[in-house]
Parts: C-alpha cells; structure tokens; sequence
C-alpha cells in the first residue's frame, strides 16, 4: 500500500504540471482555456518532430519549443482571446474550444493517426526507478516530473509576488481599469501572462509526452485531469495546483484499491465533492444556483 | 424486442397525410417513366464505412490506398451476367463517432440509395452502421471485430435462430484468440500463469466472459484483478498483485495510451523481469503503437488478422499479399500494415457477393447471395455456410511478434509470424522469442 500511496504522490506531481498553466490562465486572465489539452499536444508533436528527425533530446528540444510556445501564447492573446473577450464572458471560452478542434484536426493532417511518444528518445528514463526498501519503486522520470512541478509553481508564485512585471501582471487581474490608471499596460501584463502559461503547457506536453503516448486525439483526456487538479486545488492558486494534483491521483490510487475500477471514478468524486464545498461555502449551495437562476 | 417495437411503429404509425404522400410520390416516379430507373440501374453503388480520422484512425489510415486500387480495378464497370455495370464506391469517414457512424449509414441508405454496404474495423463503427442497414433492409457486410461482439452484442440470443437477415460478419472470433493463444503459449516453456488487464469496454468484457474460462481449462491459471477503465494513469495496484502471483504471460487488450503507461510502469516497478510472454491485442496491431514504446517494445507478441505473408490473391484486385503490402509502403512511405488486407479483403468478399448474386440491383437476391458466400479473399476463405451461427464467417488471427528489423531495413520493426493453428496455409516464419531472454 505504501508503494501505492508514492506512485499517488508523483503522479500528482504530473497532475499539477499539466493543471499549472490551465490554473495561472484562469488566475490572472479569467479565461478557461479548453484548447490547453491541444496545445499540450501540439508542444509535444513539436518536440517529436525535433526528436525524430534532428536528432535532438527532447530535453534539448525543450530551448527551442518552449519559447516558440511562448509566442503562440502571446499571439493568441492579442490575436484571439483580447478580441473574443470583447464579445462577453462565454465567448473567449467557446473561442478555444474552436481552436482546440482546429489544432487536433491541423495535427492529424500533418502527422496521421499514429500514436507517438517521445520516451524512445529519452533512453531508458521513462522506465527507470530506485528500488527502496519495501519493494518500493520510484520512477526517475516521475521524480523529475514532481521536482519540475515544484520548481515551476514556486517559480511562478516568486515571480508573482516579488517582480514588478509579476505584480502588474496580478494588479490586472484584480481590476483592469484601476491599473491602467496607475500606469500598468494591461494589454501587455495579460499578453505576457499569455506567454507564461503557454509555457506551462510545453513543459507539460514535454512530460506528457515521456511519460506515455500522445496522438493528435490526445488533448481532451488531458484536459480533464488538468481541470479537475485545478479546481480541487482552488482555480487560481498555484501552489493549490499541486495539492490538488495530489489530491487527485490519491482519491485516483483509493478508488483502484477498493475497485480496480475505481481508479477515474475516485478522481472524479473528490472533484465533485470538492465543488460543491466550495459552492456551498461561498453561498451559492444547490440552493444558491437555483436563486441565481430565478433572477437572471 | 427492438425489432417489433419498431416495426409496429411504422405500421401504425403511418398517417394518412404520409400515405397521401407517399403514394403521389411513387406515383410520379412511375410516371416519370422507366428511362430514368433504367439509368440509375446500370450503377452499382457500394457505401464503404471505416474510421478515418479521430481516436480509431489507425484502422482507417490505409484504406485511403486500398479503395484507389478497388477503384482502378472497377474503372471499367463491373460485368455481371453479360450486363455492364458501373461501379461507385461511396467511402465515409465516422471520425471514430458511433453515432456519426449510424447517420453516415442513414444517409447512404436513403439519400444515395446504396446496393450494398461494408463497414470495417471496431465495434463502434460496425454496429451502428449494421444496425441501420438491418432496419432498413440493405445487405450488409462487415469484417475486423470480434464476431461474438457483433452477433451477440446486437441482440442474437445462444442458440435461438439468427434474428439477422440483412447482416453479415466475417473474421475473427473469441474461438480463434483461444486456438492462438494457446498455440502461441506453448511455444515456450512457462509457469502457465497468466496475468490479464482486460478493460471495461466491449472487447473486454467479451473477452474476460468467453476467453479466460476456456484458457483456464487448458491448464492456465488465470491472474484478473478485474476490469479497468480506459484512461488510467497508473496501475501500482494490477502490478503489485501479478508481481505477489509470479505471473510469466502478460495478456491485456488496452488502447495504446493506456498499455504505455502500464508498461513503463511495470518496467519500473520490476514486474517485466519475470515477463516471458507479453502478448498484446489491440495495441500492437500498427506498427507506430510498439515503435512509441522504445526498447519496451521489443518482442510484445501480438495475433494479426492479415500479415503480408498470407498466401492469398485479392480477386477483386488481383494483388498477392506482398505485393499490397510493399505497393503500399511505396505509395506511403509508411510501414504496411495488417488493416490493408482486412480492407481489402472486405471489398473482395462485397463484390464476390455482387457477382454471385441474381441481380445485383435486388438487395434481396443481394443478401441471399452474401448467406451463400463461399469465396477466398485477400485474408483467406469467407464461407457464410458454415459458420457457428448464420451471418457469421470466422476468420484467422495468426500468432506474430514484433522484433528488430535487419540491419538496413526500411523500418525498425519487423512483424513475424510465429505460429498459424487458425490457418495453417500462412507460413510460420520464426520463433517466438520470450520477451526476456
């Protein structure tokens, strides 16, 4: 069981990897991202792509799509979500719902349905463990994945609290206008957050990647294990990210010990349960929804 | 049951407005004459069903190739009893939907008013598209999933007469798995434990219900931990149970993504070094599946429905089995695979089935001529006459292994058979290897 509970807790780590960028859009531009599977996957086609025809690790590959997922996530803000985001609150997420539709189907004509990995490119690391007493096993790569997950979020938090960019950038977020009045660009501070959480979301389909298989259909699945980590931790607070993740693949490990089965639905009740807490904390209970719905 | 619901809906259910409608419009067509039917009549229209894009795309993925031979063959029409035909095959994509799949059959039935339909690969676009085809009253012939699946997962009940007169299957079966599995097993010397992952989907319930038992008997001790949900991230629990049972065969039926991470898991956790046999279904059958495994892929056995070593001729095509295989590789620049002759063979045993008929125009004398079926095909025989249920044909899956191809190969894999107990014409061509050894 001990053995179990680990692999739970470095699986978590995986889980706040690819919940990170989806959380930090959330948090600062207030918009759900639903293309953030695709373009996961679209980091990890990129890397395959270097890999396999350039020879170069995926590690190494990471210098140059990281920062190209950063000008995607920049143009996509200027591009696409600044204007959808005019159109009201719904519309920026039925715009990545498109786009997500779009990067699936554009992956599909230019690589086909075969499923891909980048593991083969990564020697034996993505099946490497320490042997601890106890027949314990931990992976390499998931420790890797876990440190790059603790790394990331702190990183990001740093970044937030204590750089001016990263304060303009949370100044925005609580209220745009008042922070154009003190002078903060808040076209720039969410383009620029744009790019960040772009890059989240390539380290994740780097990840994603190793640790199984991808194919252009990928994105969806991903994108659920990402939502459900981000509002168990609290959408919108990263260091909630990885707790969440954790709590996520623990209520995963649970629900396969008393079912095999169980694995997905545990996850899922634990997110469930989690929401309807926090609905109900904050006053808009079953009930609270309902009241909501008479007046609108 | 469904099927009398539905038909006494239609009866009662037709209005007098319908009727009216329905009367002035037969009426016209037959006032219109019989010059413009005369004209529909001289072609023959085939509606050819596959998943092309979306999840299950690697089935469809060559069918692009195989439906540009068929047509090269019947560009110049179709000579059926001293009368020319021409031939149209109407090809649709169910981007891997079931329930797109049973529009898309829908709409070639009564928009395109096909004479004949083939659907290939997967319970999920097969069944959808027999269905309409069975209601409507359009013969129907279909190929690569397990036929129990299709004939007992569309209502048939054991040992009741088929309730199926417009529907037919043909390929492998649970029977066939078993016959291979345990030739296949036999090969090498084990511990006869066998740890099974069989998902909680069609394939593998039905084959956790009908496999295991019959495995069992033959002296396998079967290890389940029970079914498992596709989508699951990690499997400490399944591997700390074959690990604690000592298991040296590994069967599972999984979708690519879900045995890559219980592979390299197992791998982590020092499971695969007890592992002499790792045979695989599902995942596997393309090559692109075990090359995303890296070194792990090495020496997973897997059982193909077709392999380019077969030593069949395609009729409609007149293509041996390499020749498919290495027309393909050099049209696609891709590695062949086992779906070419599966598509392929669809096709041969439709137009067989066209050519035997009466009247190729008459869906009845159409579905008549597919129960009388008796042909040989890219995969070998088709024979409706004398299957373990009416509208089923059983077909081969031939033992194989994937290993490393020769030095200078095109691809890096090579695809061997290694055992032939479901159709003993296939060549065996090398030993199986234990996975660790």
């Amino acid at each position: 069981m001990s053995n179990q509970i680990i692999q739970g807790i470095l699986l978590g780590g995986y889980y706040a990897l690819i919940a990170c960028g989806l959380s930090f859009m959330f948090s600062v531009m207030r918009i759900i991202n639903l293309a953030h599977g695709s373009l996961a996957v679209l980091a990890a086609y990129a890397l395959w792509l270097l890999a396999s025809r350039f020879h170069v690790s995926p590690f190494v590959g990471l210098l140059i799509v990281l920062p190209l997922m950063a000008a995607i996530g920049w143009a996509l803000q200027r591009f696409l979500l600044e204007r959808s985001a005019r159109g009201g609150a719904l519309l920026p997420i039925l715009t990545t719902f498109g786009l997500a539709i779009v990067i699936d189907n554009l992956l599909f004509e230019q690589f086909g349905a075969d499923t891909r990995s980048l593991a083969p490119y990564i020697g034996s690391l993505s099946y490497d463990s320490w042997e601890w007493p106890g027949s314990i096993y931990v992976g390499k790569l998931a420790v890797v994945m876990f440190a790059t997950a603790i790394v990331l979020l702190g990183g990001l938090q740093l970044f937030l609290t204590h750089t001016r960019l990263g304060r303009s950038i949370r100044a925005t977020s609580e209220d745009p206008d008042t922070a154009g009045l003190v002078g903060v660009d808040a076209r720039r501070a969410n383009a620029i957050a744009a790019a960040i959480a772009m890059v989240t979301v390539g380290l994740a389909g780097a990840f994603l990647g190793m640790r199984a298989t991808f194919d252009p259909y990928a994105g969806a699945p991903q994108l659920l294990f990402a939502f459900e980590a981000a509002v168990i931790g609290g959408a919108g607070s990263l260091w909630g990210t990885l707790i969440g993740g954790i709590v996520l693949a623990l209520a995963q490990t649970l629900g396969a010990q008393v079912h095999p089965q169980g694995f997905l639905i545990g996850g899922h009740a634990v997110f469930l349960v989690v929401l309807f807490v926090r609905l109900s904390a904050s006053g808009l209970g079953p009930r609270g929804l309902l009241r909501l719905g008479k007046t609108s | 049951m469904t099927h009398g619901i539905g038909s006494r809906s239609t009866t009662t259910g037709l209005s007098r407005r319908q009727f009216i409608a329905t009367s002035i419009a037969g009426g016209t067509a037959l006032a219109l004459g019989g010059k413009a039917f005369a004209q529909a009549g001289d072609t023959l229209k085939v509606g050819f069903v596959s998943p092309r894009t979306g999840p299950l795309a690697g089935f469809g993925q060559t069918d692009g190739y195989v439906l540009d031979l068929a047509r090269k063959a019947l560009a110049g029409g179709l000579d059926l009893g001293g009368k020319k035909y021409n031939v149209e095959i109407l090809d649709h994509d169910t981007q891997s939907d079931p329930s797109r799949a049973g529009q898309l059959a829908k709409d070639l039935i009564n928009n395109q008013a096909i004479d004949l339909m083939l659907a290939v690969s997967t319970p999920e676009v097969i069944n959808p598209v027999a269905d309409a085809c069975e209601a409507a009253g359009v013969p129907c012939l279909s190929t690569v999933m397990p036929w129990e699946a299709w004939y007992f997962g569309r209502g048939a009940k054991p040992g009741a007469p088929s309730p199926f007169k417009w529907t037919y299957h043909f390929g492998f079966g649970v029977g066939e798995f078993f016959k291979t599995y345990i030739s296949q097993w036999n090969l090498i010397e084990t511990n006869k434990k066998v740890g099974v992952m069989y998902p909680n989907d069609a394939d593998g319930n039905a084959i956790r219900a009908n496999l295991a038992p019959l495995l069992a008997k033959q002296g396998f001790t079967i290890v389940d931990p029970g079914a498992y949900e596709t989508g699951t991230t990690d499997y400490s629990s399944q591997i700390a149970l074959f690990k604690q049972e000592g298991v040296e065969i590994f069967n599972s039926f999984p979708i690519p993504p879900d045995f890559a991470a219980f592979w390299r898991q197992a791998a982590q956790q020092g499971l695969i070094k007890q592992i002499k046999i790792c045979q695989v279904a599902k995942t596997g059958l393309f090559p692109s599946d075990i090359e995303a495994l890296g070194d792990l892929g090495m020496k997973i056995s897997s059982a193909a429905y077709w392999h380019k070593a077969f030593p069949y001729k395609s009729p409609l095509t007149g293509v041996s089995g390499t020749e498919l295989a290495d027309g393909y590789e050099a049209a696609s620049g891709k590695q062949w695979t086992q779906q070419l002759g599966a598509s392929m063979s669809l096709l041969d045993a439709g137009f067989e089935a066209l050519k035997a008929s009466s009247d190729a125009k008459d869906k009845a004398a159409v579905a008549k001529a597919l129960s009388q079926l008796k042909t040989e095909t890219m995969i070998g025989k088709v024979d409706f006459t004398s299957g373990p249920v009416a509208n089923v044909s059983p077909g081969p899956i031939i033992g194989t292994q994937w290993v490393a191809a020769k030095e200078g190969a095109k691809f890096p894999l090579d695809y061997v058979v290694t055992e032939n107990a479901t159709d003993p014409k296939v060549p065996v061509e090398a030993k199986l290897v234990p996975y660790n050894g």
